[in-house]
């Protein structure tokens, strides 16, 4: 697994998945749908997998002495990887957007804080469980593999921007710590259902892969 | 003994069926595997590999079922697909550098020592290559994990004479020891001519013949005396009237 992660960081991986994994930068801007700067990572991970597509990783891996079901392994658990580093990397970007961009100032969604990572959870678990099992039903369509999970991305991203004005749910949008300790809970949920989903489209995705001749 | 055993090897397509091929691939020997596009030479080779499934048939490596060794089977093996670049915009040595981690026989000196002998610049990137230089590159791969057979599929389509000559005359050098094997996929016959030691003829998804050069001959003598000939009287179909309108 060591040397597939190898492969896939030097040989598949695309140079804008690495530089999506800033986009934690986006939770300076004030008034912005954050959840999309979580969209922007997957994006990165669609260039990774057309990347590989175009220089033929899949001709390559097969004759490499590893397993299929293991090829198919190592680039979820590179996506994985690349989702949650980009989610450590935007925590310190959320502590100084919250300070530039004070407690409720975002009129566009979720402000900086707790209950945006429960939801930038979601954003990656709608991702993976479309986008994962749609392009290794083939290992070719990523195009329409990523359409389809953008369009589930973006319902989750609807749900960013409507959250604060739900009646009753103003400390979803807090930033100051009662509000962020409330908050905390949801995103035990969320990541919870992160894992579950994760695991569950690589799962589907080598029972696909298993099935297609190359 | 032989290193690989295909028998009874089956792929259905909707148009195209893959009817029993079987063969083997004796230690030392260079197998050319001829037949006209869309014979089944590459099918058989990927079913072979492992990355199409076959409806049925055997492989066995060293008298074992690959499926029961197949990191054995894949570590043994160095695979030649002609016409297909992988990682255009890599260096050969990063592409090296990362295939060597799943290759536990890899050895850093032979691959420094098969750069030298095919001239190969480690720090250029795939897509600077030629097509001959890219095939060499491949094989250089091989050698450095010291596989024992070497699967090659149209490794000299769209090469120049001198480059096919080239390749051919390294092809002998690399079983010349008897260890090593080449299973030789191609439709340029006359590269064959001066390498190989065994034929296997496929028409139309059935092996119509597999043997020696000589028998190959032998069996064919009244259809020509080269390989070409022997397969173009083989294979040629006339057009009838009504195939132009």
């Amino acid at each position: 697994m060591k040397a597939l992660l190898s492969k896939q960081l030097r040989l598949t991986c695309h140079p804008m998945t690495l530089v999506f994994l800033l986009a934690g930068v986006f939770l300076l801007i004030p008034s912005y749908p954050y959840t999309v700067a979580f969209f922007y990572v997957t994006l990165g991970i669609f260039f990774m997998f057309m990347n590989g597509r175009e220089q033929r990783d899949a001709d390559f891996s097969a004759v490499l002495p590893v397993r299929k079901c293991d090829t198919v392994k190592a680039a979820c658990l590179f996506s994985t990887l690349v989702e949650l580093c980009a989610l450590a990397i935007a925590v310190p970007f959320a502590f100084l957007g919250a300070r530039i961009n004070p407690n409720g100032t975002n009129a566009a969604g979720l402000d900086a804080n707790v209950a945006l990572f429960a939801v930038g959870f979601l954003v990656f678990a709608a991702f993976n469980i479309v986008f994962l099992p749609s392009f290794y039903r083939t290992g070719y369509k990523v195009g329409v593999s990523f359409l389809k999970a953008s369009l589930c991305v973006a319902l989750v991203v609807v749900l960013d921007i409507a959250l604060p004005h739900v009646p009753g749910l103003p400390w979803l949008d807090g930033t100051d710590t009662a509000s962020c300790l409330r908050q905390l809970p949801l995103l035990g949920v969320c990541a919870a259902v992160y894992v579950i989903f994760t695991l569950l489209a690589c799962r589907i995705a080598v029972r696909r892969y298993e099935k297609v001749d190359l | 003994m032989n290193l690989l055993e295909v028998e009874g090897l089956r792929k259905i397509y909707p148009a195209f069926t893959l009817q029993d091929v079987s063969f083997v691939v004796p230690e030392g020997a260079i197998v050319g595997f001829i037949g006209r596009n869309g014979a089944g030479k590459s099918t058989t080779l990927k079913s072979i590999l492992g990355l199409v499934h076959p409806d049925g048939g055997t492989v066995r490596w060293r008298g074992e079922d690959v499926k029961d060794c197949e990191k054995s089977f894949k570590e043994n093996i160095g695979v030649v697909l002609g016409g297909i670049d992988f990682y255009p915009k890599k260096k050969l040595n990063t592409i090296a550098s990362v295939t060597k981690m799943f290759y536990p026989n890899w050895d850093d000196a032979k691959y420094q020592h098969y750069c030298k002998v095919f001239a190969l610049d480690g720090e250029k990137r795939v897509d600077q290559l030629s097509s001959g230089m890219k095939v060499k590159a491949l094989i250089a791969l091989a050698l450095s994990h010291n596989a024992s057979l070497l699967i090659l599929d149209e490794p000299t389509s769209g090469l120049d004479p001198v480059s096919r000559d080239e390749l051919t005359e390294l092809f002998r050098a690399i079983v010349a020891d008897g260890t090593r094997s080449i299973l030789f996929s191609t439709h340029i016959t006359s590269d064959l001519e001066k390498c190989a030691s065994h034929i296997t003829f496929i028409k139309d998804g059935a092996v119509i013949h597999s043997g020696t050069l000589d028998s190959f001959r032998s069996a064919f003598a009244d259809r020509g005396s080269t390989l070409e000939d022997i397969i173009v009287s083989v294979e040629r179909r006339e057009l009838d009237e009504s195939a132009i309108i």
